[in-house]
C-alpha cells in the first residue's frame, strides 16, 4: 500500500539558480523556477536545451554545479531515499534490460519499492495495451515506452517527473496518456514533464516553461500565453499603404506586403491598429485566432529574433 | 547486503555465469585427471630447472611433478586467478560504469535507497561472484584424491579463499575506477593492467632478483604466489587482502557519491 500523504505545503519543485556545467559548456545556467503542487507543468525547449540535464538534477542523479533543486521540500542532491519513494520517474532515454520481460521488470521495481498492490499495474497495462510477456528487447520503441510509463505511475507517486514521456506513442495512446495525466492531477498529484512539442504540452499543462541554451526564456500559464500570442491579421486597402507606419504601432509586426494587402502579427490590444486601418480606408480584414505555435517557435530561435510581445 | 539490486545483477548474469562455471570446472577436472600421466614424467621438471624465468612467467616454479607443483603450474598460480578475474573485473566494471553507460543505473539510483546502500549491494554481489569458480576448483581438487592429487586440505581451502579475495580486490579496482569516472572501458583497462603487473611481479619474484623485494606490493603474491597450496594462506596475506579490499571499497564509495548518473 502506498500511503497517501497530504500534499506538502509549498511548491512540489523549486529550482533556485540551478546551474550545471560540463567543462566550458553551460548545459543549464541560473535556472529559477517553481512548480506548484497539483498541476501539470510542461518543460519545453529545443534539442540540447538542457531539459534532461535539469531533470537529472531534480532526480538527484547528478549534482548541480551551483544552485539547488528542492523537491517535495527536500534538497534533491543531499537527501535521497525518503523523497525518492514519493517520486515516479521516466528517463528521457529509457534503457531496460533487453532480455527481461515487462512483467519481470515491473515486478522487480515493485518489490524494490515495496509496492504490494498489483492491481494498478494491471490496470495501466490494460489501458496502454502493454505487452508484459515478451522480453523488452523484442518490443518496438513505443511498446517499450509503455513499460517505462507504467513503471513511473505504478506506485502512485505524489510527483511524476517524466522526460519526454510520449516519445514513440501513437496518437491513440497519447490520448490515453493525456487522460492519465488529467486523472493524476485531479487526485492531487503533480506532473513535471518535458517535451519539445508545444502541441502535446498545451493540451495537458497548466503552466509551461521554455528553456533554450540552458537558460529560462519564458515561464507562464498556458492561458496567459494564449492571450499574449500574436494573432495573424490581414488587411486589404484600396491603395498601397506605408508599411513603416504599421510596423511602428505597438505590438504590431508586418510580416508581408503585397500591393494593398498587409499581413501582420498582432499581440496585445488591436485598437490602435484598427484606427490606423480606418484612417487608410481599409476595405477588408481577416483575423485568425492566436497561434501559440508562432509564439513558441519564436522562443526557440536566437534571442534577437524573439518578437517583443507587449 | 544482498538485496533487490544484487538479485537483478545476478539474474542478468545467471546464464553466462553458469556456462562459464561449467567450462572452468571441466578444465580443472581435466588437469586433475591428467596428473597421473605426468607425475612420472621427470622430463617435465627440466622446464623449471635453473630457475627459468620463462616458466616462472607462466606461474611454474619448482617441481612440476609433485601434486602442489602440478596444480600450481596448471591452475592455482595462473588460470584460476585469471578465471576469477574475468568474472570480478567484468562485473566491477559493469556494475556502476557499464550500467551507467547502458542507461540502466539510473533506474536503480532513483529507488528509495541511499547511494551507499546501492554500492554496498554491488560490493556484496561482487564478493558473491568471486566464489563459484574457486569453489568449483576446490571441489575438483578435492576429487583429485582419486587421481593421486593429494593436497593438504587446509592449505587448499586457504588458497581458495586467497583467490576469491584476489578477485574481489581487482573487481573493486574496476568498481572504484568506474565509480569515479563512469567509464567501463577505463575501469576494465586499469583493473586488467594492474592485475597483469601484479601477476608478473609475483611470478617473477622467485627468479628475478630485483623484482624479489617488490613482491610485497603484489596482491597475487599474497593470494597465490607464496606456495599457498603447501603453506596455506598466511595471516599477513589475509590482512593485506582484506584491508586493501576495505580501502578500495571506500574509494569506490567516495567516487559513487559524486557520480553523475545518466
Ligand atoms: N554528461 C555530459 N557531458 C557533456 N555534455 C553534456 C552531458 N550531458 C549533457 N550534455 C550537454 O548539455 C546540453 C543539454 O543536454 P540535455 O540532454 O539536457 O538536452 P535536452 O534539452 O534534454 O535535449 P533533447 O531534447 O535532445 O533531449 C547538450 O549540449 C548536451 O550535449
Ligand atoms: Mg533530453
Amino acid at each position: 500500500m502506498v500511503i497517501t500523504q497530504p500534499a506538502a505545503p509549498g511548491p512540489a519543485i523549486r529550482l533556485d539558480d540551478l546551474t550545471k556545467t560540463f567543462g566550458p559548456l553551460h548545459a543549464v545556467s541560473g535556472l529559477t523556477l517553481e512548480v506548484a503542487a497539483g498541476q501539470v507543468f510542461g518543460f519545453l525547449g529545443p534539442n540540447g536545451a538542457g531539459k534532461s540535464t535539469t531533470i537529472r538534477m531534480i532526480m538527484g542523479l547528478s549534482a548541480p554545479s551551483s544552485g539547488t533543486a528542492t523537491v517535495l521540500g527536500t534538497d534533491a542532491w543531499d537527501d535521497g531515499p525518503g523523497v525518492r519513494a514519493r517520486i515516479g520517474y521516466l528517463a528521457g532515454e529509457l534503457a531496460l534490460p533487453p532480455r527481461l520481460t515487462g512483467d519481470a521488470i515491473l515486478g522487480w521495481t515493485a518489490r524494490a519499492r515495496n509496492v504490494e498492490n498489483r492491481s494498478r499495474r494491471h490496470e495501466l497495462a490494460e489501458r496502454f495495451q502493454a505487452d508484459l510477456r515478451r522480453p523488452v528487447g523484442t518490443l518496438s520503441k513505443g511498446n517499450r515506452q509503455k513499460i517505462g510509463i507504467i513503471r513511473a505511475f505504478e506506485h502512485d507517486p505524489e510527483l511524476l517527473v517524466l522526460d519526454e514521456p510520449t516519445s514513440g506513442l501513437d496518437p491513440l495512446l497519447q490520448k490515453q496518456f493525456d487522460d492519465l495525466l488529467a486523472e493524476t492531477v485531479q487526485r492531487g498529484r503533480t506532473v513535471f514533464l518535458s517535451s519539445h512539442e508545444l502541441d502535446e504540452v498545451q493540451r495537458v499543462a497548466h503552466n509551461i516553461a521554455i528553456i533554450r541554451g540552458g537558460e529560462l526564456v519564458l515561464a507562464d500559464t498556458v492561458s496567459a500565453l494564449r492571450a499574449r500570442a500574436p494573432r495573424s491579421v490581414e488587411l486589404t486597402f484600396s491603395a498601397p499603404v506605408d508599411k513603416a507606419e504599421f510596423d511602428a504601432l505597438p505590438g504590431v509586426q508586418v510580416l508581408g506586403q503585397q500591393n494593398g494587402r498587409l499581413v501582420l502579427a498582432v499581440s496585445g490590444e488591436v485598437g490602435p491598429l484598427l484606427e490606423a486601418a480606418a484612417s487608410h480606408h481599409a476595405i477588408d480584414i481577416l483575423a485568425r485566432p492566436a497561434d501559440l505555435d508562432v509564439l513558441f517557435r519564436s522562443f526557440y530561435r536566437a534571442p534577437q529574433e524573439v518578437p517583443v510581445a507587449r | 547486503m544482498l538485496g533487490d539490486i544484487s538479485r537483478l545483477d545476478l539474474r542478468l548474469r545467471r546464464q553466462s555465469s553458469i556456462a562459464y562455471a561449467v567450462g572452468v570446472t571441466a578444465y580443472a577436472l581435466l588437469i586433475v585427471v591428467l596428473y597421473p600421466t605426468f607425475r612420472v614424467d621427470t622430463s617435465l621438471n627440466k622446464l623449471t630447472e635453473g630457475d627459468s624465468s620463462l616458466s616462472a612467467l607462466f606461474g611454474a616454479t619448482g617441481s612440476l611433478t609433485s601434486p602442489d607443483g602440478w596444480m600450481n603450474a596448471n591452475l592455482y598460480a595462473n588460470f584460476l586467478p585469471l578465471f576469477v578475474l574475468f568474472m570480478t573485473i567484468g562485473y566491477g566494471a559493469s556494475a556502476v560504469a557499464g550500467q551507467n553507460e547502458d542507461g540502466t543505473l539510473g533506474d536503480v539510483a532513483v529507488l528509495p535507497r541511499t547511494r551507499a546502500a546501492v554500492l554496498l549491494e554491488k560490493v556484496a554481489t561482487l564478493s558473491l561472484l568471486s566464489l563459484p569458480v574457486p569453489l568449483l576448483c576446490l571441489v575438483a581438487s578435492l576429487a583429485g584424491h582419486h587421481w593421486q592429487v593429494d593436497l593438504a586440505v587446509g592449505a587448499l581451502i586457504g588458497t581458495t579463499i586467497g583467490v576469491a579475495l584476489l578477485g574481489v580486490n581487482l573487481g573493486l579496482v574496476a568498481l572504484a575506477w568506474g565509480s569515479w569516472t563512469g567509464r567501463r572501458g577505463g575501469a576494465l583497462g586499469v583493473a586488467t593492467g594492474l592485475a597483469a603487473v601484479s601477476y608478473i611481479v609475483s611470478s617473477l619474484a622467485p627468479v628475478v632478483s630485483w623484482i624479489h623485494p617488490l613482491r610485497f606490493y603484489s596482491l597475487f603474491y599474497w593470494a597465490v604466489g607464496d606456495d599457498q597450496l603447501v603453506n596455506g594462506l598466511s595471516a599477513p596475506g589475509v590482512a593485506v587482502l582484506l584491508s586493501s579490499a576495505v580501502a578500495l571499497g571506500a574509494v569506490a564509495w567516495r567516487g559513487f557519491q559524486q557520480l553523475d548518473i545518466r
